[in-house]
């Protein structure tokens, strides 16, 4: 072989090396080393990674912090995932045509997406104060109690998941909007020319058209839900009496606060089953539902 | 059309001063005096503007060093991100090569996996390097990016084939045609990949709050929460609304300027990070 084949050969390899190095370094080489770790107690008590089987999954099926975190997290993830998507896809409903100020519009309901969480956690913990809060001065001019949105059980978890809707909306909306564009306007036209209603239009053209942006945002918002992290370190803290404690909480808790590695890395593992089991089972139960514009036959 | 037009937007606004409201609130508590928050009314605006609460947070929090300190990481990820992503991608988009269908599949399940979910492992994987709380540290899992393949794979592979045999007719190599050809032509890419990852590690938090421990690698983000927290400011709403402000005013500066961009990358991506 020639100098110069060998050069052509060797090229490739040679330019995706650096991001394959740290590829592996920082997400492949911890995802297997959690599993590794996670079959070992690592703790204070004994720093050095000790084999112990199955213990720190039983620990963690066993204890009810454990299936408290689950539940939280499923019931959060629930909620911001349903409430987003209806939300943001009204507001693309109702931004797709020509429209004054259109992109005022679109800027006001994006730029949540684009301030750290950190910031956004700050400004809506002031906005939720109870007593002197602007929120609840609100509510109680309709009739509401006073409410303590952070720290009583009722109430603390809603909060998570107002901040939730409002920073992410935007972004998924925006979304939307470009699947909406994809739609051409002959459609509606001859739907209209067979009268039909906005109603059906909706669900005989958008909806089935749109439906592979909608499952894609259906992922990403249900693997994001389950990342969820900064608003309740900054908000809650997990509490009140773990109310609000989730996945990426309890582990930072069990890994940085009790320093047991061991069992961080057994939920840690979990986690990323769990993210891989409901991705799969998306894929199975509502990937069929999806319509893609390639499968009509002439 | 145009009475119909009306009906929207009775129906956006209510959404949109909802949405803005945060912003705003913040905006204006930044700029009250300390006694105006806790009033039984809320006032709109502030009775005086006043200034005194940017003098005393930066009094207070090392903003500074936190400025610079997220400026360097900011920008320097970027630069060796420019790198890392130009030649992964390039070789996906335009070379052949064994494996390389799957070896691109693996590299986007970087997607699925966020950093978040390995904070315990790769922090062992810092300390083991001797890097805490360092800003090497915080960039480091960052460096390959899954997302800036992806979108400058996509830029790159709709570069005619055509241009390249002229290249390579006038002897200009593979790697000259690659920073003079290929990479002028997909800039508006690398914009969008630029302010992608300009405003993921502008709001970063919980991985650098692991990671650093002192004033000479903390961010922004961690500056703020850690002042949240700490007595001074129990209660002193309109301090910590200033600091809120400090510390996102360049990002929605530059989300202003560039909003058209900003939207279309975000819409081109569709995915984050």
């Amino acid at each position: 072989m020639s100098f110069h084949r060998l050069r052509q050969k060797i090229r490739p390899w040679v330019y995706i090396f650096p991001s394959f190095f740290f590829l592996f370094m920082f997400t492949f080489y911890p995802a297997f080393k959690s599993i590794y770790l996670s079959f070992c107690s690592m703790n204070i008590a004994s720093p050095r990674p000790i084999f112990i089987g199955l213990d720190n999954y039983i620990h963690a099926f066993t204890t009810p912090l454990f299936w408290t975190v689950l539940k939280n997290n499923l019931f959060y993830a629930g909620v911001t995932v349903l409430a987003t998507l209806a939300l943001a896809l009204f507001l693309a409903l109702m931004l797709d045509r020509e429209l004054y100020v259109a992109s005022l519009y679109k800027t006001t309901f994006f730029y949540p997406n684009v301030i750290p969480m950190a910031a956004a956690s700050m400004i809506w913990l002031y906005i939720f104060i109870p007593g002197y809060g602007i929120l609840n001065y609100y509510f109680s001019k309709i009739g509401f109690p006073n409410i303590e949105w952070v720290t009583s059980r009722r109430y603390a978890m809603w909060a998570l998941i107002i901040v939730a809707i409002w920073k992410n909306a935007g972004y998924y909306m925006i979304i939307f909007l470009a699947g909406l564009q994809q739609i051409s306007e002959d459609l509606y036209e001859a739907a209209t020319l067979d009268g039909a209603s906005s109603w059906r239009k909706f669900w005989k053209i958008t909806w089935p058209i749109l439906s592979p942006t909608t499952f894609f945002v259906l992922i990403i918002s249900f693997i994001n839900s389950f990342q969820a992290i900064d608003q309740i370190y900054l908000m809650t803290r997990g509490g009140p009496g773990n109310a609000t404690n989730m996945f990426i909480y309890y582990i930072y808790q069990v890994a940085f606060r009790f320093w047991d590695f061991g069992y961080g890395s057994a939920l840690t593992v979990i986690l990323l089953v769990l993210l891989l089991v409901g991705t799969v089972l998306v894929f199975v139960f509502i990937e069929p539902k999806v319509f893609y514009q390639s499968d009509i036959k002439p | 059309m145009r009475r119909k037009n009306w009906i929207i937007h009775l129906i956006l606004i209510p959404y949109a001063i909802l949405f803005a409201f945060p912003l705003f609130w913040m905006f204006v508590t930044a700029f009250k005096q300390y006694s105006e928050v806790f009033s039984l009314t809320p006032k709109w605006f502030p009775a005086h503007w006043t200034l005194e609460n940017f003098k005393e947070v930066v009094k207070i929090v090392p903003f500074g060093h936190y400025y610079l300190n997220t400026v360097m990481l900011v920008f320097g990820l970027l630069i060796v991100q420019f790198v890392t992503v130009t030649l992964a991608a390039y070789a996906f988009a335009r070379m052949e090569f064994k494996f390389k269908n799957i070896l691109f599949v693996i590299f986007l399940s970087q997607l699925m996996i966020a950093p978040q979910t390995l904070i315990a492992p790769n922090y062992l994987t810092i300390k083991s390097l001797g890097l805490l709380d360092t800003k090497t540290a915080i960039a480091l899992p960052y460096v390959a990016s899954a997302i800036g393949v992806f979108l400058m794979r996509q830029a790159f592979a709709a570069i005619p084939k055509e241009l390249e045999e002229a290249a390579a007719i006038d002897y200009c190599g593979p790697i000259r045609f690659l920073i003079h050809v290929a990479i002028p032509l997909v800039k508006p890419s690398y914009l969008a990949f630029a302010l992608i990852s300009i405003t993921y590690h502008w709001n970063e938090f919980f991985w650098p709050l692991i990671i650093t421990d002192t004033v000479r690698s903390r961010t922004l983000t961690v500056g703020l929460a850690l002042f949240a927290q700490s007595s001074e400011s129990a209660a002193e709403w309109t301090l910590l609304m200033a600091a809120t402000l400090l510390v996102i005013m360049p990002l929605v500066i530059i989300f202003l300027i560039f909003q058209r961009s900003f939207i279309k990358s975000f819409m081109q991506s569709g995915l984050k990070g």
